[in-house]
């Protein structure tokens, strides 16, 4: 299967980047690779008015890479998606975009990098109510464009949640946007 | 002035188990508790009724005790206790000359043990390690320590004793070299109150040595730490233990909806005895010698970790304090300190906190002249008097499982509010009214309300709300609210990871105002 573009989390971010791209790339086929529900529906309705292709029950769980480059993603169905360029939109740790394990954090679909800290037990904070420092891990990124191993995945775009520091979705939804070929 | 006949400090199980054996024999009962029941080791263990073949080869006299005790609450406790049994594997790793070591000193002590093929307790107990080289069933079982207290401190009441949490205990009323009575602080409203009695008993725990500290008479204790996980399964059904030299995280015990591996053993300073703290470290040793009981503890959810502190008392015998002495520790502070209406009671087991309280209560009565016998071994705890459910529906059931006849005292078809543990609206009517529930906590031990795999992630809010209301005070709904969500963080954090960490993440978007 090919798109131009594929964005990966049908989540908050994904489907606003998918009506945004839409609505300024309207000849572009846009397919979304979601895994769960949306809280979204709005945005969801509208992407799929503007043209836009969902896969429903789809978790991207492998990437077949190039040279810094993404080819394809595979799903846990077994679909295989090939795209000039991937939005990773694929939240958090609640969302499994980021899995953790006692030794680290990880992003399971590209093994992009990610800021988190190194000592488990400053993950959170003793007070539930203080802001928790997991809340800020996430994938790294440059102009937009997912880090793996410190070198730029050149088609690899990211937004939502997945992002470390502090997060505003919308704005990291224009600027993947702005930034896409 | 009132005068009781005694004044226990300490809500724990072995102060609740005193103060019903002191009311049970018509003594005048007052118990004075500075936090909550169960606030402190007594619910924070394993929930295991031993046997005693833990304790078989290296302190028999325990493991008698704990056998005889283990009988007794299995018909007294019934609706505490289940009847699971135990297994104690030997792996590649341990030595058969062990096990055959351990079965003879069982049967010595008098506890059923009995050595059966691997294969055969693979299929009694299929969560067990499967390389295991030997197999002893021994009658080990699982017991709710919140439910153990609650059951004797309502029974206590039930027969005439007082029954007083957030009351402090700040000093003693002390004439001469005899105590009078205490002084303590009405926690609720910063009043300091005067109690008397002919004889107080100390019954606080790892926190007896500062209330003897305050009486002027010394007890030597070390507080030592041990650390548990809980999972969010019941991955085993039977206790597993290992058959060797007993050493950390070598038990796993099922409780309800969930089990538990422990536990560790770390000498703490008593500062630390407030606000205890699980190490990474600790939690790694849980994890790698948990999941050589039953391997599939590894990809199994934690729910969260929680430590307590064993009584250890230094023996009076040796000077330097250094050896621990095993077992009960019965102090008449009389004849060993010349301070005269006081007593001590600790060190000992939860398996064995009725002998503890009988041997308490038998002095106390000695002292009094009074020929009174005990039968707190004969009468069945409330909740465990063996009649069936008077609902039908879950919440009813569970209600039924937790609180025993009691059940038939809650409102019919009440609305569940949280549906791990199936706690009804009118199970929370109940223990407010009932059980003496002030707050979020105290009706997370009297209920097991948000005890179960979601934590209190879903129900928080409605059972905040809930309480506050049967409480008379609807205002209170999001103080309890942050309180859960306090409480439970506590334990997740030094398990968040995994799952854990995903539901960390759930329960802040829920719960945390931004």
């Amino acid at each position: 299967m090919k798109y131009d573009i594929c964005i990966i989390g049908g989540g908050m971010s994904g489907t606003k980047a998918g009506v945004a791209l839409l609505s300024r790339k309207k000849r572009a086929s846009v397919c979304i690779l979601s895994a769960g529900r949306t809280l979204n529906p709005t945005s969801r309705e509208e992407f799929k008015r503007l043209g836009g292709d969902i896969f429903d029950n789809c978790r991207a769980v492998s990437s077949v890479m190039g040279e810094n480059r993404v080819q394809a993603v595979v799903t846990d169905n077994d679909i295989r998606v090939e795209a000039s360029a991937f939005v990773l939109s694929t939240g958090k740790f609640f969302s499994r975009g980021l899995l953790s394990d006692m030794d680290g954090v990880y992003e399971p679909v590209f093994g992009a990098d990610v800021e988190f800290e190194a000592d488990r037990s400053a993950w959170s904070s003793e007070d539930f109510f203080d802001p928790q420092p997991f809340e800020s891990f996430g994938v790294r990124t440059e102009g937009s464009r997912v880090l793996k191993d410190g070198n730029v995945i050149e088609n690899l775009y990211a937004c939502g949640e997945i992002l470390c520091g502090v997060v505003d979705v919308d704005k990291s939804v224009r600027e993947v946007c702005r930034n896409i070929r | 002035m009132k005068e009781y006949d005694v004044i226990i400090i300490g809500g724990g199980v072995t102060g609740a188990g005193v103060a019903r054996d002191c009311a049970m024999r018509g003594l005048s009962t007052l118990l004075l508790e500075r936090g909550d029941i169960a606030d402190g080791a007594s619910g924070r263990n394993h929930g295991l009724l031993h046997s005693g073949a833990r304790y078989a080869v290296n302190d028999p006299e325990g493991a008698r005790e704990c056998i005889v005790e283990n009988r007794i609450l299995r018909h007294i406790a019934s609706g505490c206790v289940e009847q699971t049994e135990g297994l104690f594997i030997t792996l590649p790793e341990d030595s058969l000359e062990y096990q055959a070591q351990f079965v003879g000193k069982c049967r010595a002590a008098g506890i059923d043990a009995k050595a059966i093929d691997p294969k055969e307790a693979l299929r009694m107990e299929p969560s067990v390690n499967p390389s295991l080289i030997g197999a002893v069933v021994v009658p080990d079982a699982s017991v709710d320590p919140f439910r153990l207290v609650s059951a004797n401190i309502l029974d206590a009441r039930l027969h005439g004793a007082e029954i007083l949490t957030r009351h402090s205990v700040e000093g003693f009323i002390k004439e001469g070299v005899t105590i009078m009575g205490v002084k303590a602080r009405d926690l609720s409203t910063g009043e300091l109150k005067q109690f008397r009695a002919h004889y107080t008993i100390n019954a606080a725990g790892i926190w007896g040595a500062g209330i003897a500290a305050m009486a002027g008479v010394r007890i030597g204790m070390l507080p030592a730490k041990g650390s548990l996980l809980v999972f969010g399964h019941r991955v085993n059904n039977m206790v597993i233990n290992r058959c060797r030299k007993p050493s950390n995280a070598d038990i796993l015990v099922p409780g309800d909806v969930v089990c538990v591996i422990g536990t560790t053993s770390d000498k703490v300073p008593f500062e630390e005895c407030d606000n205890m703290k699980v190490t990474p470290e600790e939690v790694k040793l849980l994890l790698e010698e948990g999941s050589k009981l039953a391997p599939g503890l590894a990809s199994t959810r934690i729910l969260r970790a929680y430590a307590g502190v064993r009584p250890l008392v230094a023996d009076d015998s040796d000077p330097s304090g250094r050896s621990v002495s095993r077992g009960i520790v019965l102090l008449d502070h009389a004849k060993r300190d010349g301070i005269y209406g006081l007593v001590s009671i600790t060190g000992g087991k939860l398996t064995t906190y009725r002998l503890m309280a009988e041997m308490t209560t038998d002095l106390i009565c000695e002292k009094m002249s009074k020929n009174v016998r005990c039968t707190t071994a004969l009468e069945p705890l409330p909740g465990s008097k063996g009649v069936r459910p008077s609902g039908q529906g879950l919440g009813s059931l569970a209600a039924f499982h937790r609180h025993g006849e009691d059940e038939s005292k809650m409102d019919k078809d009440s609305e569940v509010l949280c549906e791990c543990e199936n706690v009804t609206r009118a199970e929370i009517a109940y223990a407010v009214r009932e059980l003496g529930v002030k707050d979020m906590n105290d009706l997370r031990r009297r209920t097991r309300i948000g005890m179960g795999t979601c934590q209190g992630g879903f129900c928080m809010k409605k059972v905040a709300a809930a309480l506050s209301e049967e409480l008379g005070d609807g205002s209170k709904a999001e103080e309890f609210e942050m309180q859960y969500a306090r409480e439970r963080w506590k334990g997740m954090r030094p398990v968040m990871w995994g799952e854990t960490l995903r539901e960390a993440e759930y329960m802040r978007k829920m719960h945390a105002k931004k």
